[in-house]
């Protein structure tokens, strides 16, 4: 294919309204200068006019220029729909740029969170409290890290249950760590958990 | 006399309640960790296997933090950790080997994702960081640092998904030893450790399966390989209504549900690693179970 034939076929395409917008550009810096080619490009025009029933278009109509005309005039810019995404990138940085400031720890160090991209939904402990009185005394000093504070006892949780589920989990906590030795991958993590000394040997 | 009846309640209601929350029974082949991270995870999986050692970690949570010496296998069989903080002349407990298998490499890829990045040095050495994060909102994350040249885990942080910490641990300092351990055959594995790839138990929630049951202490335990969780049945107490409550200790979960099925109060409770949500589910499981003849 020569280039006349790309040139010609960019100009079907355009009067067939799929050209390219960098086939439109090609075609306009041609015929701007290629005389035989804006010529083409009028009889095509009449030529469509005419098999559409419409008025005869005037060979004196030069479609090219109208069409120069048009991609030259500046446009608004919030017509330009490349603008708007450029607006909606840069709010949507701003936010999430702007969440990841609130969430740095405050103790002013700047490393990311070791989970801060945690995939999946968050999972709230929600009722759950702390079985010593000590918490707020006692923090754990766990750099770039946010220690597990209280969290807000749920109001449906009833009253009665609040030593109820302290005083289980002081009985079965040794047992249940006796029964998890051997499901972790570090074995002795279940005891250190445990608050009381239970012995595996002992069980069986 | 009440304790049969207990017995008999937690049966029936173990069965009913596995077989209306639709338990699945999945026929687990051996995996193959085909990536750098899924060779880190079985790595620290195996990491009890093949070393021994001896040190001293320090385990955190918001109540406070204790020191441990550790040494595996202490006495040729089982683990033997001490507790330093705890008292005079401690002596020590024992910890059960670890009874891990490859297969359960499988069913922990299907929960968690994991990830693999350059680690600080713990104990002097040099580590990589494994993150598992959970594919659900039915298990924490953990963020480990394993031992490039063994595998072990030399710290490990128990997380919840908005980067809380909930407990970790850390070796201060380790001394790998070169004494073998017991039971190794030929192929450098324990007697603890099999490649077989069992049907795991049955699983009353997505994940977990059942990897014990009929503890004269406990109904049932579920792990999904790295979280576990007990359920317990008990009487309830005279004059306590049916409810439920919770308290949470660094990552352990208690939570108790009381329930009063045909005039007969029990008392579920589930201790585990888990949230919250997985505690509910798990009491599900039993609670939602065919009535108590």
């Amino acid at each position: 294919m020569t280039a006349r034939d790309n040139e010609l076929e960019a100009l079907s395409a355009l009067m067939d309204g799929e050209a390219t917008e960098l086939e439109l550009h090609r075609v306009l810096n041609t015929v701007s200068s290629d005389e035989a080619l804006r010529s083409r490009w009028q009889r095509q025009q009449w030529v469509s006019q005419a098999l559409s029933g419409r008025a005869p278009g005037l060979d004196s109509i030069d479609v090219s220029g109208r069409v120069r005309e048009a991609l030259t005039q500046p446009r608004p810019a919030a017509r330009n729909p490349l603008w708007s995404v450029a607006v909606a990138a840069s709010v949507t940085f701003a936010i999430v740029l702007g969440g990841q400031q609130l969430m740095v720890p405050a103790d002013g160090d700047a490393r990311p969170a070791v989970v801060s991209a945690l995939g999946g939904g968050v999972v709230p402990v929600f009722g759950a409290q702390p079985v010593q009185a000590s918490l707020e005394t006692h923090s754990v000093n766990v750099p770039a890290r946010q220690a597990f504070r209280e969290p807000t006892p749920r109001s449906d949780f009833s009253p009665f249950y609040d030593q109820l589920v302290r005083d289980r989990y002081l009985q079965l906590g040794p047992v249940h760590a006796a029964a998890s030795a051997g499901n972790h991958s570090a074995p002795f993590v279940p005891m250190v958990r445990s608050t009381e000394v239970v012995d595996p040997q002992a069980k069986r | 006399m009440v304790r049969r009846a207990i017995q008999r309640a937690a049966a029936c209601l173990l069965l009913g309640g596995l077989v209306s929350v639709g338990f699945t029974q999945p026929v687990l082949a051996a995996c193959i960790a085909e990536t750098d991270p899924a060779r880190a995870l079985t790595r620290m999986l195996d990491a009890h296997h093949q070393v021994s050692y001896r040190g001293t970690l320090i385990y955190e949570r918001a109540s406070g933090r204790q020191f441990f010496t550790v040494e595996w296998p202490g006495d040729g069989v089982s683990g033997e950790l001490t507790r330093m903080n705890a008292g005079v002349d401690p002596r020590p407990e024992r910890w059960s080997p670890p009874t891990l298998a490859d297969y359960q490499l499988c069913a922990l890829l299907d929960v968690y994702v994991p990830t693999l990045d350059p680690g600080r040095v713990v104990s002097g050495r040099a580590t990589q960081r494994l993150t598992l994060r959970p594919r659900d909102t039915l298990r924490h994350a953990y963020v480990a640092e394993v031992d490039e040249r063994t595998g072990m885990a030399l710290s490990m942080a128990t997380v919840v998904p908005d980067g809380k910490v909930l407990d970790r641990f850390e070796f201060a300092a380790i001394e790998f030893l070169e004494r073998g351990i017991v039971g190794t055959g030929s192929d450098g594995r324990s007697a603890h450790h099999t490649q077989a790839a069992p049907s795991l138990g049955v699983s009353p929630v997505p994940g977990y399966f059942v990897v014990a049951k009929d503890d004269p202490r406990s109904l049932f335990v579920v792990s999904d390989g790295l979280a576990t969780a007990s359920i317990f049945i008990e009487p309830l107490p005279p004059n306590v209504p049916a409810g439920e409550g919770a308290v949470l200790d660094g990552a352990t979960l208690t939570y108790s549900r009381g329930i009063i099925p045909n005039g007969k109060p029990i008392l579920i409770s589930v201790l585990g690693e888990i949230p919250i949500t997985t505690a509910r589910l798990l009491a599900d499981a039993v609670s939602t179970g065919r009535e108590i003849p």
